[in-house]
């Protein structure tokens, strides 16, 4: 249906690069003054690109001029380019190849590339390289001088951990890969570049460790990329919704991440990273659903406090995704399934309350997400006030006003907490639209509406897939090897193995024999005899 | 035949879902009184046998559903009217375990909800899963079939504690002798659930390794008996031979007896898991067949068209096949046993079975 839509719409095809590239192909001329004109007229005489007449070389022979984006440049070594181009440059007097000599020259501090394309040259010049033309060569030069103002690499402000490393990824997008590749220092930590976007030209970098990945996911992931034809990318949010398996889902098939250590572990463990220019958040895939649940943490953390705090995730998520739909099923339909004083109790309260519990339990979960989301966009200033008001408006005011039971404000704050308590926002995302549908299900049906409901959700998560993966890995095909750090975290040295059916099966062990500690006997002091 | 593979893990676990599907809540063998745990561990051995016959069946003919391979057996024509047959028997069974369904749900948590209701949200799930293909539901029967263990494990962990079991309602042992038992077993236990195993002729050929099947649907079977023994065994020694045998849910009225420092009690929301997820896979499974099965009498390479249409013929059926419960119950008892299930599940097997195991004799002299 969405597809004869989309082609009743489509009056005509996607073109963009023919309209934009128009004049922008050809060769570079001899005559500099020609070529500035072009550069001028191409850019629309763009107020933030430079464009700086000077003569080359010590003996002033050769007009040329350098060109470049402003703020985008070193500004220091576009200043040093000057330096020696104008100053220290000499030509010898039997030269062969002036340009040839040129760049060499130059090239003692700066990376450069030969241009000759029109192309090229402002596919260069707008990624933040300059150009040098020369009057009467039919190349130029382009010297990499990237550089700008970037943010500084700060906490991560989504992931946070008690224990671990603090640095989080910037926008920058050669400084995210160089944090990951500070932490795997091996040869076979591949990097491919894609560009992607037919105006905005984003950097997009695949990551894997080769031999370690599985080889046609990675080469899916390639294919996918490779097939987005659209104006701009923006964020990788853009490349998740545009590669990711399946649309109409609420569940996350792909994941994010801000934290450099947990694509470095993602790596190791055969996964395919995404980085995106422009943006902190670099895609991980294939994921699956168990995924959301885990935080880099836990391999930090002692084994013991790690699983118990994995089987407290999963608690969470249930109940973020049940607990009003609950309370609206015990109320409605099974009182006889709660303690008899309980059910007086919540009975006493619900007296006063005018709405059925489901209506009761609408109005309390809309207030809180318009006070959620109002909290999460206001200036930190405000949002303290909104918080202050919502508290008293859930807490307080909508009880004494016997608007809603006070039953129903523990509900939806325990929810509340629990969809906050879930590491992944992905997922509590997914869980709480989730928890409205279920809320409908127990009105109509009570228990047994939540629990067809939950079955729904158990077969759309089975019928799901990232990267061809099963979502439901390895809990459903069950692959016991795999569940050693599923819900429990065995010890680091009992996770002999990379995830089956994710990494590459020729390879998967990823530990040598025997790595439990076994500390030598010998080494016991005799403290008793002290 | 859609292009899918199920492990033998996963075979085995929809197996045992499937044999505890209704047959968990229902009075099952119940005429044997406190015996009905050896009624049921008996049919679960004779169920053995037909399993055998069914497995043997498969063996011949590995990659294909028991409708295409009915035909090899015995010609086109008579072929295809028995597998239209089999194929109706999957539909009609699929309709009375939902009604079944409907009725236990009805009686027990929703007396003022329209039947209808109850079914189509049931039959609309199942149909959702169908849809999804048979990968989908084996996958959810491996995340399922732990809940279910655990569920189950936790009922029985409580009874022990809650002090409700007294082997003695359990003796005296064999009391009207062994001809009773074997009655039970061939009038009731054998043919549900153990004999409903033929419904897997359809899905056998999914299996990634065919040597496997053996091994996973023997385990199931067991497991299942031993299981479903366990429950009825445990539902006489808790409420007595006698009050099991009028009950309508002797799961439920056990369930019912748990009271635990006062706090662990009316654990129905327990029996309604049970009852919910089990149903869902029986008529799942049994729903699934039938449409594999009219996609592959008529050759249809698309069959997702038919989990619609079929879908709702079978959720009318479900409430056209009896105008109440009671006779709902007696059609199953005296005339569904006797007509489909003695036919379907036993003679026409083995008499295909025969009749393969002749033709390939025959093959095998030609080829020396």
């Amino acid at each position: 249906m969405w597809l004869r839509l989309r082609n009743q719409n489509k009056q005509q095809a996607y073109q963009y690069d023919k309209v934009a590239q128009e004049g922008i192909y050809g060769t570079i001329e001899r005559d500099l003054h020609a070529n500035i004109e072009k550069v001028r007229n191409i850019t629309g005489n763009s107020a933030d690109i430079v464009i700086r007449h000077f003569l080359l070389g010590k003996e002033d022979n050769l007009l040329s001029a350098l060109c470049f984006v402003s703020g985008m440049v070193d500004e220091n070594m576009v200043q040093q380019l000057f330096i020696e181009a104008s100053v220290q440059l000499s030509f010898p007097s039997m030269c062969c190849d002036q340009l040839d000599y040129i760049e060499k020259k130059i090239a003692t501090a700066n990376t450069t590339r030969r241009v000759k394309q029109w192309n090229d040259v402002f596919s260069l010049l707008m990624s933040g390289e300059s150009i040098l033309f020369i009057h009467g060569m039919q190349e130029a030069i382009s010297i990499a001088v990237k550089g700008g103002e970037y943010r500084a690499i700060t906490e991560p402000s989504t992931q946070l951990s008690i224990r671990g490393p603090r640095e989080g990824f910037t926008e920058s997008l050669a400084t995210n890969v160089a944090m990951v590749r500070r932490r795997i220092q091996h040869p076979h930590v591949w990097v491919e570049a894609i560009t992607v976007g037919e105006v905005t030209h984003t950097n997009v970098r695949i990551m894997y460790i080769k031999g370690i990945a599985d080889d046609s996911i990675v080469e899916e992931v390639r294919n996918r990329l490779q097939r987005i034809c659209m104006d701009g990318v923006l964020e990788s949010g853009y490349i998740e919704q545009l590669i990711e398996d399946e649309t109409f889902t609420t569940f996350p098939t792909i994941y994010h991440t801000e934290r450099p250590d947990s694509v470095a572990a993602n790596l190791l463990e055969g996964r395919v990273a995404i980085f995106v220019e422009g943006t902190p958040f670099v895609l991980i895939a294939p994921a699956v659903f168990i995924q959301f649940f885990q935080a880099v943490e836990d391999y930090y953390a002692r084994f013991d406090i790690a699983t118990a705090l994995r089987f407290l995730r999963i608690l969470v998520f249930f109940i973020s995704l049940v607990a009003p739909s609950l309370y609206i099923a015990a109320t409605t339909f099974h009182q006889e399934m709660i303690p008899t004083s309980l059910v007086i109790a919540i009975a006493a309260q619900r007296e006063s309350v005018p709405f059925p519990a489901f209506v009761e339990a609408v109005i309390m979960e809309v207030t809180f997400e318009i006070l959620r989301e109002a909290g999460v966009r206001l200036p930190r200033t405000v949002g303290q006030a909104v918080s202050i008001v919502g508290a008293l408006v859930i807490g307080q005011a909508a009880v004494e006003a016997g608007f809603v039971s006070s039953v129903m404000v523990i509900v939806v704050s325990i929810t509340a907490i629990a969809s906050f308590a879930t590491p992944s926002f992905a997922i509590a995302v997914s869980a709480r639209l989730i928890r409205f549908l279920l809320m409908v299900l127990a009105a109509l049906f009570g228990f047994y509406g939540i629990l067809i409901g939950l079955i729904w959700m158990t077969i759309h998560l089975c019928s799901l897939r990232s990267f061809g993966v099963p979502y439901m890995t390895p809990l459903a095909p069950l692959i016991p090897t795999n569940l050693r750090d599923t819900f429990v975290r065995f010890p680091l040295w009992a996770l002999t193995d990379r995830p089956h059916g994710i990494a590459e099966e020729t390879n998967i062990v990823r530990q040598g024999d025997e790595q439990r500690p076994k500390p030598n006997q010998e080494m016991r002091r005799e403290g008793d005899e002290n | 035949m859609e292009r899918a593979r199920i492990s033998a893990r996963q075979l085995f676990m929809l197996a045992i879902l499937f044999e505890h599907g209704s047959a968990m809540v229902i009075p099952l063998g119940v005429d044997a009184k406190q015996d009905v745990w050896l009624a049921i561990l008996c049919g679960m051995v004779f169920g053995g046998g037909l399993l055998f016959v069914y497995y043997r069946l498969f063996t011949y003919y590995p990659n294909l559903p028991f409708t295409s391979y009915s035909q090899r057996i015995v010609g086109s024509f008579f072929g295809k009217v028995l597998a239209l047959i089999y194929v109706l028997y999957f539909l009609y069974i699929s309709a009375r375990v939902l009604r079944d369904f409907g009725e236990l749900l009805l009686t027990f948590a929703y007396p003022e909800t329209p039947l209808f209701i109850l079914n189509a949200v049931m039959m609309l799930t199942v149909m959702y899963a169908v849809y999804k293909g048979i990968e989908v539901i084996a996958r959810a029967s491996q995340l399922f079939f732990f809940s279910l263990y655990w569920i189950l494990m936790l009922g029985f962990v409580l009874i022990i504690i809650a002090g409700e079991i007294d082997v003695r309602r359990l003796q005296p042992i064999l009391e009207e002798g062994w001809s009773h038992i074997f009655h039970v077993v061939f009038t009731q236990t054998l043919y549900v659930p153990f004999g409903e195993l033929v419904v897997f002729t359809m899905i056998f050929p999914y299996l990634q390794r065919e040597e496997k099947v053996w091994k996973a649907g023997f385990l199931a079977l067991l497991l299942s008996g031993i299981n479903l023994a366990m429950i009825m065994g445990m539902n006489v020694a808790v409420l007595g031979a006698d009050i099991v045998s009028r009950s309508t849910f002797p799961l439920l009225n056990t369930i019912q007896e748990i009271r635990v420092a006062n706090f662990l009690e009316r654990l129905d929301v327990l029996f309604m898991i049970a009852l919910i997820v089990g149903g869902f896979f029986k008529v799942g499974v049994f729903f699934y067949a039938g449409v594999i099965g009219v996609a592959d009498l008529f050759a249809l390479k698309e069959y997702q068209r038919l989990v619609y249409p079929l879908g709702i013929s079978v959720l009318f059926l479900s409430l056209a096949i009896a105008s109440n419960f009671a006779e709902h119950i007696k059609e199953g008892l005296r005339i569904v046993t006797i007509y489909m299930h003695v036919p379907l599940q036993m003679i026409i097997p083995i008499f295909l079975l025969l009749i393969a195991m002749v033709k390939h004799q025959k093959k095998e002299r030609k080829g020396r």
